[in-house]
């Protein structure tokens, strides 16, 4: 028996048109691990919500076609049936979770569907997810990645077969997006359960899954094994969908003829050994170095520490001791695990933080404890979540509102220019927060620039957005750099980092713990393990065939390594 | 006049919303391992209809004085937040204590006093014996107590499920706020004026502040509208079996026999000493 | 499809607007509970309305949903979350915001009909308003014995619940209910409702104000009184009976019987325990 059975599955939501599924067919062997790939827009998610009967039962639309899941159909199935079938973990998953504490909120559909084990099989699920520690305590009292464990767990103590996650790790820094993956590795391999996962992160679809589906106007393209799913570049990438680093590098050595035609394109490091063994490293001797500190200083952070209160137990430093100089025209990535005070020290730059000893020193002058008031012309944060930052109906609106309460003259005509900055003219007069993810990102960094601040200050810009919009944010933020003096970014991304930073400073515990360039940081093995940061896929490839060789972009690569005798 | 505009100011700009979300947290959350967290609901719940009604029917100031110091001491034990004693000071003060100014003000004597002290203990009582029980339960403890006295569904559901949004929509509305302040230009506070300026302004930012947390919400809602119905939600609401095993984990044990034989004695006792006096 | 999925469908449309209007409102009523008011003369400004929340998502979606969800989420965030929770008589503000916010919201069929919602709006917050003061009258005057024999008492009462209506109205009413609403729903109006999922109210989904809603109301406002009336008159109930109610005797009567009911439940809730343990 199949996992899952479509056959012309063809559904249209009431207000629209268009079909978003269209006559679409698949079938899904038992045990298997399915990645779901597709640009914005193809049907993904609505797809995911046909297989666990919400379509048709729960949202309207108009359905035909037959969709078995487990033997089950689900038109003649209940959701309540079908729930113990396929278990759906959601891209928003802390609004999936209902219950004020963790085992509670782990067993509580057993609890609705009358188990009398409900609570075993809560702790069960926990335990499978490696949150059997936490048990008792409260939601909040989880980290992000924790609380996608626990939505997850949520599902699977049903026990069902089929688990479907939608873009699992978009929101969880790489460490925690390790943990989730080895666990769904666990429940594949050793619970034999069958996972799909919607996901763009070619390099985690490569490492773990089974095969690749590629969705196209809601329809399939191709369900192929993954590694000759990730060998169409081309196809990926007409759909917005970018192979791993280390298969573009191989193909673009191909095209460029550095590499031999006829060797397979590689999917992971792995693999990279052997297609790239007989490539050698051709060191070039001008390397980029970090400017030397004749710039004066813009902000100074002596012996800075912020302590917050909580309500149950110690209260908790964030930063302790802190000194830091940052100077004009830098280009800082600041990195870190969660918790290491990033967001803190930049909400302290902005005065939403009081501190509660040391001095902070802006243009020379101390401004410690100043008001945001006095200090937001100087210094401008983009937060991470765009919704937060949109507080009027319309983008133009919002951009302009700062520079309207100040009274800035022709201010209309700066909207204008900052709107077509960004390209966003056409959705100028649409709401914010109803706009795509790379759409909301560009306009809040033009609601976070429209007051012209000398510093900047952008809290994760790439979370939560798919590799192709990456890109395009990345664009803008080196164009956002040419007009912006200082620009500060705190960042998990680390391919953002090497693209973009002339500078990286790295947090640990609320201190400081290593500032230098790209090659001073990622060329210290020692530091990378100690604070957890992974850097770009293609550096360790580099570094795997090669310990001399410092390359950040699939660029670097292809023009320092060349096949010997091609 | 200056002390309540100056309360004004203090709320709405020293005690930020971070307070104000620290505090509720705390009552919240807070106090799981106090005495009266360990109790049974269905007890407490009991014992706070005694002290939530009775003191409306009795009228001697010996038996509500002894009812006031004993949820005095209630209270005390379950470690409510400061912020919830303010608001509850308060609300005696509006409730009744404006009422002594009023009527006195139109000619009352002291004849008007006697009943309004009597109606302040009754008033007093009856709040601190809510708080002892509300905020002083464990939110699901809390809501299985009260599905047990028949309760409707929907309401233990919507406390479970308050107590877990409520930390998400604070920081959601913080964030909100935040944005106002890092692109807004509020008034100059200095002076008489322009403090009422500011009061003004930051209502009107606090108003405007729920467009986009209705939006923010309603995005959230859809998801959790769905997840609860994959989990079972409305099966689960038309089934007993389920309301069963639910209440299953309710306990009476010794603790609460020792809670009520020492309400009941300090009732007796207190009373009677106090006619004495 | 067919019926029963419709059937699920609107079933969770109106779940979702519960869940909106109780978390929303919830939220604002928090605040207000912790704002406290200001006097500015004899005139008092509070912040005390947030009414606008639920009357905007009356106009919007299933007025029902909303006003029910809105009366629980202030019950639940300000009443049982902070234990401001005043017994039977938080049963007196459950239903008047719950009659006002459905009166409100069936009374406007095109929300895009500015005048129409602005009147819905100030007929919402005043009914919600009148209901309250009229039971807040029938309390004083209750609760308080020999409420005529006590000097100023009565005209003070009505006076003050008299100008606290008016100035609410005045002041809360116009400044937090109707220009908050007149200012969100055209905003929200059709934007709202994709992100539920919905389509946005027209015509036909409503019907207008009937006779058997008329009646409801009436019957809600009813049982109101009489929670209130009997949350906090008990006073005026003994009373009227006799003067026994302040002896001795009946004071320690009254502790016994409450003492084996206490234990009768204590016995009752041993019982079922130990049934279902066995």
């Amino acid at each position: 028996m199949k996992a899952i059975e479509i056959k012309d599955l063809t559904f249209t939501y009431p207000a629209s048109q268009t079909p978003t599924l269209n006559h679409l067919y698949l079938e899904v062997e038992q045990g298997d691990f399915l990645a779901i790939v597709g640009n914005n827009g193809c049907g993904k998610s609505t797809f995911c919500k046909c297989l666990n009967g919400l379509i048709p039962h729960f949202i309207d639309g108009d359905f035909s076609g037959e969709v078995h899941v487990g033997g089950l159909d689900t038109r003649t199935s209940d959701v309540g049936t079908l729930a113990t079938q396929v278990g759906y973990v959601y891209q928003d998953f802390e609004n999936q979770i209902v219950r004020p504490t963790v085992l509670d909120d782990a067993s509580y559909a057993c609890l609705n569907y009358a188990m009398p084990d409900y609570l075993e099989r809560g702790r069960a699920a926990l335990k499978m997810v490696g949150l059997s520690t936490r048990e008792k305590d409260y939601i909040w009292q989880l980290s992000g990645g924790q609380t996608h464990l626990l939505a997850l767990a949520g599902a699977i103590s049903l026990r069902p077969d089929i688990l479907i996650l939608d873009e699992p790790i978009a929101q969880l820094d790489p460490q925690h997006a390790d943990e989730v993956y080895e666990i769904l590795k666990t429940l594949n391999e050793k619970y034999g359960k069958t996972i799909i996962v919607i996901e763009h992160h070619t390099e985690y679809i490569a490492n773990y899954c089974h095969h690749v589906m590629l969705m196209k106007e809601g329809g399939v393209a191709w369900k192929l094994p993954v590694d000759e799913a990730l060998r169409h570049v081309d196809e990926l990438q007409e759909s917005h969908i970018f192979p791993p680093q280390v298969t573009q590098a191989a193909k673009r050595m191909q095209q460029a003829g550095t590499l031999a035609k006829t060797a397979k394109l590689p999917t992971t490091i792995l693999q990279g050994m052997s297609t790239f063994q007989n490539c050698r490293y051709q060191p070039s001797f001008t390397r980029p170095t970090l400017k030397p500190e004749t710039e004066k200083p813009v902000v100074t952070f002596k012996d800075m520490c912020v302590c917050y209160r909580s309500f149950k137990g110690e209260d908790r430093v964030v930063l302790d001791h802190l000194n830091l100089t940052i100077h004009k025209g830098d280009k800082i990535a600041l990195v870190g695990s969660n918790g290491a005070g990033k967001s803190t020290l930049m909400k302290l730059m902005v005065g939403l933080v009081k501190p509660t000893s040391g001095t902070m020193f802006l243009n020379g002058q101390d401004v410690t404890g100043q008001r945001t008031k006095q200090l937001s012309p100087y210094v401008s944060l983009v937060y991470q979540n765009p919704e937060d930052m949109f507080i009027k109906d319309s983008i133009r609106r919002d951009i302009a509102y700062a520079m309207q309460v100040r009274q800035v003259t022709d201010h209309a005509k700066r909207t204008d220019e900052l709107l077509s900055q960004f390209s966003l003219e056409t959705l100028a007069d649409r709401d914010g927060r109803l706009l795509s993810g790379g759409q909301m990102r560009k306009a809040s960094l033009a609601i976070g620039i429209a007051l012209n601040p000398p510093i900047l200050l952008l809290d994760e810009p790439t979370a939560n957005l798919d590799i192709a919009t990456r890109h395009d944010i990345l664009r803008t933020l080196k164009a956002i750099a040419a007009t912006t003096d200082t620009v500060m970014i705190a960042t998990h991304d680390m391919q953002l980092v090497c693209e973009w930073a002339s500078r990286i400073v790295v947090l640990d515990d609320g201190k400081v713990i290593a500032d230098g360039t790209r090659d001073d940081i990622f060329g210290n093995p020692t530091l990378l393990e100690t604070v957890g940061i992974r850097p770009p896929e293609i550096f360790s490839m580099a570094q795997a065939l090669d310990h001399q060789a410092l390359l950040y972009t699939v660029e670097e690569f292809t023009s320092h390594f060349k096949e010997v005798g091609s | 006049m200056k002390w309540k505009q100056k309360l004004s100011e203090n709320i709405l700009d020293k005690l930020s919303i971070d307070f104000l979300k620290n505090q509720v947290l705390k009552n919240a959350y807070g106090n799981t391992d106090t005495l009266i967290a360990k109790l049974d609901p269905r007890i407490l719940i009991a014992w706070y209809l005694f002290f939530g009604i009775v003191p409306w029917f009795v009228n001697d100031v010996a038996f509500l004085l002894t009812c006031f110091l004993l949820v005095m001491i209630t209270t005390w034990l379950a470690h409510v937040a400061g912020l919830v004693m303010f608001i509850f000071v308060l609300g005696v003060f509006s409730q009744t204590g404006y009422l002594l100014i009023v009527s006195l003000f139109f000619g009352g004597n002291a004849s008007t006093i006697l009943p309004l002290l009597i109606l302040t203990l009754k008033v007093t009582t009856c709040s601190l014996a809510s708080i002892t029980v509300f905020s002083g339960l464990d939110p699901d403890r809390l809501s299985n107590g009260l599905m047990w006295y028949g309760c409707p569904e929907r309401l233990s559901f919507s406390i479970a499920y308050a107590y877990r949004i409520l930390p998400m929509l604070m920081e959601e509305f913080q964030n909100v706020l935040l944005s106002y302040r890092l692109r807004g230009n509020p008034p100059d506070h200095s002076g008489w004026m322009g403090k009422i300026r500011y009061l003004i302004y930051q209502v009107r930012i606090i108003m405007q502040a729920f467009y986009p947390l209705i939006l923010n919400t309603a995005k959230r809602s859809r998801t959790t509208v769905e997840a609860l119905e994959m989990r079972g939600y409305r099966y689960a609401a038309s089934n007993r079996s389920v309301k069963k095993m639910k209440l299953s984990a309710l306990k009476v044990t010794h603790l609460d026999s020792v809670f009520l034989a020492l309400s009941l004695l300090w009732m007796v006792g207190g009373s009677l000493l106090m006619t004495w006096i | 499809m067919n019926l029963a999925q419709n059937k699920a469908a609107s079933q969770s449309q109106k779940l979702m607007v519960f869940v909106l209007s109780m978390a929303l409102y919830g939220l604002a009523t928090l605040f207000t509970e912790l704002i406290p008011s200001f006097q500015v003369g004899i005139v008092e400004f509070s912040v005390e309305y947030f009414l606008f929340i639920p009357l905007t998502l009356a106009m919007l979606f299933d007025p029902m949903s909303v006003a029910l969800g809105a009366a629980t989420g202030e019950l639940v965030f300000s009443e049982i979350m902070l234990g401001q929770f005043g017994g039977l008589g938080e049963l007196e503000k459950f239903i008047t915001v719950t009659i006002g916010v459905y009166v409100a919201g069936r009374m406007v069929k095109d929300p895009k009909n500015l005048k129409m919602v602005g009147l819905a709006a100030i007929t919402g917050t005043a009914l919600q308003l009148m209901m309250g003061t009229v039971v807040d009258i029938l309390k004083v005057q209750l609760a308080v014995e020999d409420f005529e024999a006590v000097a100023g008492l009565p005209a003070s009462v009505f006076v003050t619940e008299g100008f606290a209506f008016l100035n609410d109205l005045l002041f809360s009413g116009i400044l937090f209910c109707l220009l908050p609403t007149l200012f969100l729903v055209p905003k929200l109006n059709g934007k709202i409702e994709p992100l539920l999922g919905m389509r946005p109210r027209s015509e036909q989904t409503l019907s207008g104000l009937d006779l058997k809603l008329v009646l409801g109301c009436v019957a809600g406002f009813a049982a109101a009184c009489l929670a209130e009336l009997l949350a906090t008159s008990g006073t005026a109930l003994i009373e009227w009976e006799a003067d026994w109610a302040g002896s001795q005797t009946v004071l320690w009567i009254g502790i016994v019987v409450a003492s084996i009911v206490a234990v009768l439940i204590f016995q009752i809730m041993r019982r079922q325990a130990g049934k279902e343990r066995a």
